[in-house]
Order: structure tokens, then sequence, then C-alpha cells
């Protein structure tokens, strides 16, 4: 059990900078998960941190204790890989008791740990059986077991549930949080699903092309997102995003939206801009009441819960490599969803009127795309 | 298999017997010819098996000639040839696959064009080599030009296999503590058991085979004859009993077919082992 610190972590791949002035401090028994899209740096800053890749500047501690130099095996630290990395030739009670004989424990000591492990999770019917005669999901827990009958200071997962189906997937991500809650073990956990983050993440660490965009709990950054990326890539359905003029009455800013005028949150004084990036959350719009009138396009019922499709208002379509990529629902860059959920009916083509309620709705820089608050001003990236 | 038509069976049966035929044939003639005697070498039309078998032939090989003297030689030489090119091969294929060296490709495709170099063209600088280091008519001289010509395949058949096998699984190891040379002993090794296995084989079988360096290097020590060497022997200016060199030849073959079967369940019983997902 151990913090873990990267102070100005550096990356580069020949001339490429695969990470960036890397600053993360991780407090004793947090679940720490590092999202972002794709080839964005997650798994080389754990190699990083796991001694399998070297820095390129930078220190990193675990524990208090500089590791930067140390190799892996004296980091004291347990990994498990996306492909398992299993050893192919070597029953499961070898897998897991590995580690133990690297560290030189007698063998009946490593017999008693690995069946200790075995019990907790439920592979001591496998143990004289090779890894490919495992399930999936079987050869996914003897990774995790070889992780853990190691009693390391921390975890390192490198999207350790990739190769499971959506079922088994949801199953297994509870379990390894439980199994982390009650071992107390600091985790460090890779992920490009911000699902996955924001069910198990007690902090979050969001990535973009080698660069930290936010840090913070879940809650943290699904509230106050701070900047496009973020807003756009936590949450699912992901935030809507459109263009809105800034109109200014004394020290109070209006927008509008299809015609109709929001009052915003941000003090006029925070928006020398003449028009701005405003984004709302699905499950914010409110259908209804004195908004603006919309015709939907589209709507999807899963019951009670339904999402509504519907243009984005002419002319404040908001379209940008910054989010677009990275949202996971199937929705054109010009329309805009809301989630609602009540008892009525809907058709497609029905006009409706959608209403934003204004401490909904965030305000960005359209320049640099950074959030812009009211209560704590620009919050930093 | 399953579906074929009986017609297709047969059909496969025929293709594998002619093959097996064409293939074993030579050894059939070798064998027949072994037990014939010596006058009865060039009847036409040939008998098919001989009327009179002369069973003794091979007894007599091992009474009138240093046979197991050759057959000593020749094993300590296939042997040591074996390790010393899968030492290095190993050695080497493992930095190529694993490591990102500069100009690592180019030195691949370098260590790859070596091997075709024919031996002949090697022989004379092998052998000024040898002897200003005092081998020649010692048995290293011939295993060190054997695996001048091993090493090069080697090295590339392992670090084909070395590519298939995931880094992460070292990694693993590393992680759980193993040195890096630990992680190729305990880990890559193992995995990568077939792919040692035909390579030994190859050196095995290639160093047996060697005719040309030990002709070349060994010719006036007579201690140091291998097999191919002292048989090659008995071929005389003016008779050649080559009955008698065909039961040499047959004895000579069959350390390779017992090398073979010992390695053979490595070469198939751990290539679905790979890695593991
Ligand atoms: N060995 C390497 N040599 C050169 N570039 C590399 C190397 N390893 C990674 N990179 C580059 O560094 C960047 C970050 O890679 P990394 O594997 O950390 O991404 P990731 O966030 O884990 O992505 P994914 O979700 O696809 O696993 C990528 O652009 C990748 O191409
Ligand atoms: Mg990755």
């Amino acid at each position: 059990m151990a913090t873990i610190e990267f102070n100005q972590i550096q990356k580069s791949y020949g001339g490429v900078q695969a990470i960036r002035d890397f600053n993360l401090t991780v407090d004793d028994g947090d679940f720490c998960v590092f999202v972002g899209p794709s080839g964005c740096g997650k798994s080389t800053a754990l190699k990083m941190l796991a001694g399998l890749e070297p820095t390129s500047g930078g220190e990193i501690a675990i524990g208090g204790r500089d590791v930067t130099d140390l190799g892996p095996g004296k980091r004291d630290i347990a990994m498990v890989f996306q492909n398992y990395a299993l050893y192919p030739h070597m029953s499961v009670r070898s897998n897991i008791g590995f580690g133990l004989k690297m560290h030189g424990l007698p063998k009946a000591e490593i017999d008693r740990k690995v069946a200790e492990v075995a019990d907790i999770l439920e592979l001591s019917d496998y143990l004289d059986r090779k890894p490919r005669a495992l399930s999936g999901g079987q050869r996914q827990r003897v990774a995790l077991g070889r992780a853990i009958v190691r009693e390391p200071s921390a975890f390192l997962m490198d999207e350790p549930l990739s190769n499971l189906d959506a079922k088994l997937r949801v199953q297994t991500r509870a379990e390894i949080v439980k199994l982390q809650k009650r071992l107390g073990v600091t985790t460090i956990y890779v992920t490009h699903d911000q699902v996955e983050a924001l069910t198990m993440a007690t902090k979050i660490v969001v990535m973009r092309k080698g660069v930290i965009q936010q840090i913070g709990s879940p809650e943290t950054l699904f509230d106050t997102p701070a900047n496009l990326f973020v807003a756009g890539f936590i949450g699912s359905p992901g935030m809507n995003f459109f263009r809105g003029p800034v109109e200014k009455e004394g020290d109070v800013a209006f927008t509008r939206f299809a015609g109709a005028r929001i009052k915003l949150a941000v003090p006029a004084g925070q928006l020398p801009f003449d028009n701005a990036i405003f984004g709302i959350r699905p499950e914010h719009i409110r259908i209804g009441g004195e908004g603006a009138e919309i015709g939907l396009t589209l709507v999807e019922s899963l019951g009670t819960e339904k999402i509504l499709h519907f243009q984005t208002p002419e002319g404040q379509e908001f379209n940008d490599a910054d989010t677009a990529a990275d949202h996971d629902d199937e929705r054109d860059a010009s329309s805009m969803l809301a989630r609602v959920i009540d008892d009525v009916r809907y058709a497609d083509g029905q006009a409706i009127r959608v209403h934003l309620p204004e401490d909904k709705i965030h305000v960005f820089n359209p320049d640099t795309h950074t959030a812009l608050r009211a209560a704590s001003g620009q919050v930093n990236t | 298999m399953r579906n074929h038509s009986l017609l297709g069976k047969i059909g496969i049966y025929a293709a594998v017997a002619a093959t097996c035929g064409l293939l074993l044939f030579p050894i059939y003639w070798m064998f027949i010819t072994a037990l014939k005697p010596a006058n009865r070498l060039r009847d036409f039309p040939p008998e098919f098996w001989p009327e009179n078998p002369q069973w003794n032939v091979f007894a007599d090989v091992l009474n009138s000639q240093p046979f197991g003297l050759w057959m000593w030689n020749t094993v300590l030489v296939a042997i040591a040839t074996m390790i010393l090119s899968l030492t290095v091969g190993t050695l080497a294929a493992y930095a190529l696959s694993r490591f990102r060296l500069r100009g690592g490709q180019g030195l691949g495709l370098f260590i790859l064009t070596s091997k075709m170099l024919p031996a002949t063209l090697l022989i004379i600088p092998l052998f000024v080599v040898f002897r200003s280091l005092g081998l020649t008519g010692s048995l290293w001289s011939v295993i060190i030009a054997q695996s001048t010509l091993i090493v090069p395949f080697a090295t590339w058949m392992l670090k084909g296999y070395f590519d298939t096998i995931p880094p992460e699984l070292e990694q693993a190891a590393l992680v759980d503590g193993a040195s890096p040379l630990g992680a190729i002993v305990r880990i890559v090794l193992p995995v990568a058991a077939p792919g040692m296995a035909a390579t030994a084989l190859y050196a095995f079988v290639i160093s047996w085979s060697d005719f040309l360096y030990a002709r070349t290097f060994l010719t006036t020590s007579e201690s140091k004859w291998t097999l191919n060497m002292g048989i090659a022997t008995l071929k005389g200016e003016f008779v050649t009993d080559w009955n008698v060199i065909m039961a040499a030849s047959l004895m000579a073959a069959v350390p390779i077919v017992g090398v073979y079967l010992f390695l053979e369940r490595y070469l198939v019983g751990g290539l679905s082992a790979g890695s593991e997902k």
C-alpha cells in the first residue's frame, strides 16, 4: 500500500512526444483510472510506472521511494495485462505462484498463499490446468490472482476487461472494485471506456495526445469538465454542443438557442467574445414549458427512458475534432439528444418545446476550448 | 477429412503411398544392395530381394572398420555444433526480435545473406584461419566451420518464432521479479520449445551430413574421422565394396532417426501452445 507520484514525466519515442508534463499524485488506497482515446499514452504512462519503459524525463515515486531508475521487479508492484500474459507452459498454480517463487518464498508458503487466492477467485478447481484449457473469464481471474497473491504496494491494470464479453465485463468490473476495496491496495487502471472510469474510479485522469486534460473524482469530471474534450468524453450519451451568440446587459450575459434567450451563469465580464460554445448534457434538457420549438428527427425508446434526437438549430452547429471522434452514440454532427424519463409518447417528426436550464449550461471559450465558470472562474486544466 | 468420398480417400492414400514410395525407394535400394554378395550387385535384371541375404555385412562393417570411433566423433561434432549454433542463434534471434537495434533490420538481412555464400567459397579462408589457430585436425575445426553455416539460418528460424511470442509474457515475468535473463530462460525458451526443437534438429542433420568440412580439415588425422569421412575412404581405387558402403551408410543414418523421434514431441506438442489470450 502506497502513494504514487509522477513528477514532470516526459516520454518520447524518437522525435515523437508520447507523454508530456505528466504530473499526478495518487493517494494510498485510491482507485485511479487513466482514461482517454486510443493512442493517448495511457499504456505508456503505466509502463513507465511499472519500469517496463524508461522515462525520458521526470521522476516517479512509489510509497515515497524514488523508483525512476529501478527495474520492474524492484518496484513492488503487480500488473495485469490486457492479453493476461499468462505463462502458457505453466499450470494455473505455477502461474499464480511464479512471483512468490521469484521472491524466494518457501514452497509450503507459496502453496498456502496460492490456495488462499484461488479460493477468493474461485479457481481452486482449475489449479492444475494449463491456461489454454480455461475460459476467457477464468484466464482473467488467473491474471488477477497472479497480481493479488504478491500483496504488492500497487496494482497496475492495462485494460484487463477488454477481452471479456459485455455481460462478464460488467460483472468483473464490480468484482475488481470490491476486491480492491477489501485489499485497500492503491490501483492504477487503464481503460479507454469512460463508463468503466466513471463506475470504478475514485480518481480519474483524462488524457489526450499525451497530455493530462483533467484530474478529479467522477463527479467533478461529470459536473465541471475542464474543457470541451473532457466534457465530450465523459458521459453517455455525450454532451450536446452548440454555438451561440453572447449578448450582454450590464453584468449579465445571455445566449440564444433557436431564438429563445437564455441567461448564463457566467458573468458578462468573463465573456469577452461575440459568441461562444455551449454544452448541455442530454439528461438536463427539459421538454415542454416555454422553450424553443423544435422538430424531433428520431425517437429511441427504451421503455420509460427515451432518447430524443433533434436538429441543432440552423447556424448553431458545432463541429470539432475535439469532441466528434469520441461520442460513442451514433448521433450525426448536426443533431442533439435529449434523454427523458416520462410517460409521454413521442413520435418522429413531432414538434416539441425544449428548454435548457441555465444552471446546467456549460460555457466554453471559443478559441481555447477551456470551460468558463461562474463561481471559481476559469477552471485549471 | 470428414466429408471426403470413398474415391477421394483412395486418391489421398494413393498420393501418400506414391510419395512415400518415391522417398523410401533409395533407402530400400541401399538395404538390398547391402545384403547382396559383392559379385551379384551388377546383375541385370536386378533382384528385388536377394536370394541369399548376407546379414553378416553389418557385423563385418563394425569389425573391419573403426566404425564405432567414426560414429563417436560424428556424435560429438553434431552435438557440439547443435549446442553452439543454438546458443549463438538464440541470443542473436532474441536480440533481433525484441530490441530496436539501430539498423537491426539491415543486420538481420546481412546475417541471412551470409547464409547464401556457398560452403565451397568459405572453405579456403576457413582453412587458413584454422591452420593459423592450430585447429586443423581437431574436431573443433569442423564444429566451428559447420556452425558458421548453421547459425545464420538458425537465427532466422528462431527470430520468426520469438516474434510470435508476445513481449507481455516477459514483461509479466519481469514485474513478477524475474531477472531479464531469468525471464528468457524460464518463460521465452520453454514457450519457444517447438522452434528450438526444430532448429536443433536442423543443426543436427546438417552437421551429421557434412562431408566437405570433415574431408578438408580432418583428412590427415585418422583418429578424428567422422562417419561420412570414414565411409568415403571405403571407396577404393580399384575395387569398391558397395554392399559394405551401403551397410555402413544405413547404420550411419540410424542416430538421425533416433534424434528425430526424441525431438518430435516438442515439435508437435508445443506448436499449439503459443500465447494465451
Ligand atoms: N515502442 C513505441 N515506439 C514508438 N511509438 C510508440 C511506442 N509505443 C507507443 N508509441 C506511441 O505512443 C503513443 C501512446 O501509445 P500508448 O500505447 O500509450 O497508447 P494507449 O493510450 O495505451 O492506447 P490504446 O488505448 O490503444 O492502448 C501512441 O501514439 C503510440 O503510437
Ligand atoms: Mg494501451
